[in-house]
């Protein structure tokens, strides 16, 4: 069978149809989940996370241009989501590269991980500032290069890769800490 | 020129995008710089996380939550409204500029632009046209006065023949009613006459029979 196009399904779910949205949901679910997994740290922070991002996608989906990819535009305002989230939860933190956004310890819900390494490198990533989690989220995990993470995150494409670089740096020995 | 930074050369290697040069100063890199090789392990070891990575299931989440259902636009707010409007706004335009008429005749709908193309008759055949209506319509009317004066004068006709018989037969009624009248008048005046001859005899009788009597009186 051939797949219908995320154009043409956010189309039909702009003129009402929820089989549409549901299709373009199950689509990217499972990245959108893992994304929530990799910047909250927390199986129930990422379930919360996702469902803000698709009520955000879907109320601004009609704002969708097709200049770029959908999957960038998404990854934009789940970038977006994020901050939002985490000022929801800490209100009078500034949202920079402080320590303050990172957790300090990996909560016990990190054991339904079921790979070590996985559940490792989510532990790592969260002891990472927010800016630098999320370079290091759309850069590996989500595939996009430095420009389209410079877009996503309005920056320049060096600042970009700057993070990025230092972001390596602290991830390296944070998980040489995981790993004991 | 080459450019010998490591954060270039290590987004240019992310994104591989590695030019020949650029590639031999990376690698002359890996090996001079720890910290860099160190950044370049430590980024081909999140490469193979990224795809090994195994999160927990996904939880069941309510996806209806996230879709609303658009509020259906009302018809005066078709987008294709406007440009409908500016059409026949336009359409009007060039029927008013053009003359365009519509004709219905006979349950013909003739539609055209412009006087040339109103094929119609010629004043001349319109006037023809119009002298044989009117000439037909003269001798309609004429046959049905005509018919009209027939019926009349044969009514009245009937109604005098009717009024005449009428008249006859009314006087001859009348006449024989008033011979009746006179038969039995005077069949009343010789009753009266009769009784008032009965009463004279009857009283001529009783002086008779009063002079008889008187006679034989005497007599005696």
């Amino acid at each position: 069978m051939f797949e219908k196009r995320d154009e043409q399904l956010i189309e039909q779910a702009l003129k009402g149809s929820k089989k549409a949205w549901f299709a373009l949901i199950k689509r990217y679910e499972t990245g959108i989940y893992q994304y929530g997994i990799r910047m909250t740290g927390t199986p129930h922070d990422a379930a919360d996370l996702m469902q803000d991002i698709f009520i955000a996608v879907f109320k601004s989906l009609s704002n969708f241009r097709g200049d770029g990819s959908f999957k960038a535009w998404l990854y934009r305002i789940a970038h977006f989501r994020c901050i939002e989230f985490y000022r929801r939860k800490r209100p009078d933190t500034p949202l920079d590269d402080s320590e303050e956004l990172s957790c300090e310890r990996p909560t016990p819900e990190h054991s339904l991980m079921s790979d070590i390494t996985s559940q490792s490198l989510t532990n790592a990533m969260q002891r990472l500032p927010l800016t630098q989690r999320a370079v290091i989220e759309l850069k590996f995990f989500g595939q996009f290069t430095f420009e389209e993470i410079a877009d996503q995150l309005g920056l320049s494409s060096n600042t970009v890769k700057s993070r990025l670089y230092s972001a390596l740096s602290k991830l390296k020995l944070d998980l040489e800490v995981e790993h004991g | 020129m080459v450019n010998q930074s490591p954060e270039y050369l290590f987004g240019q290697w992310l994104d591989n995008a590695l030019t020949e040069d650029e590639r031999s100063a990376f690698e002359a890199l890996c090996v001079s710089d720890a910290d860099f090789a160190a950044r370049v392990a430590t980024a081909t070891q999140l490469n193979v996380a990224a795809e090994q990575f195994s999160p927990p299931p996904m939880p069941a989440w309510d996806k209806n939550a996230t879709f609303i259902a658009p509020d259906k636009p009302k018809w005066w707010q078709w987008q294709g409204l406007p440009a409908v409007s500016m059409a026949m706004s336009a359409a009007a335009m060039v029927m008013v500029l053009s003359g365009f008429s519509v004709q219905v005749e006979d349950g013909r709908v003739t539609m055209g632009f412009g006087q040339s193309v109103s094929s119609g008759p010629t004043e001349a055949e319109v006037a023809a046209l119009v002298a044989d209506r009117i000439n037909d319509y003269q001798q309609a009317n004429q046959a049905m006065f005509t018919q009209y004066v027939n019926a009349l004068q044969q009514q009245q006709q009937e109604s005098s023949t009717q009024l005449a018989q009428y008249l006859l037969k009314s006087s001859r009624q009348e006449r024989r009613e008033d011979f009746a009248e006179l038969v039995q008048f005077i069949n009343q005046q010789r009753d009266d006459d009769q009784r008032y001859y009965a009463r004279q005899l009857t009283h001529l009788q009783r002086e008779i029979n009063a002079i008889d009597d008187g006679y034989t009186a005497v007599t005696e």
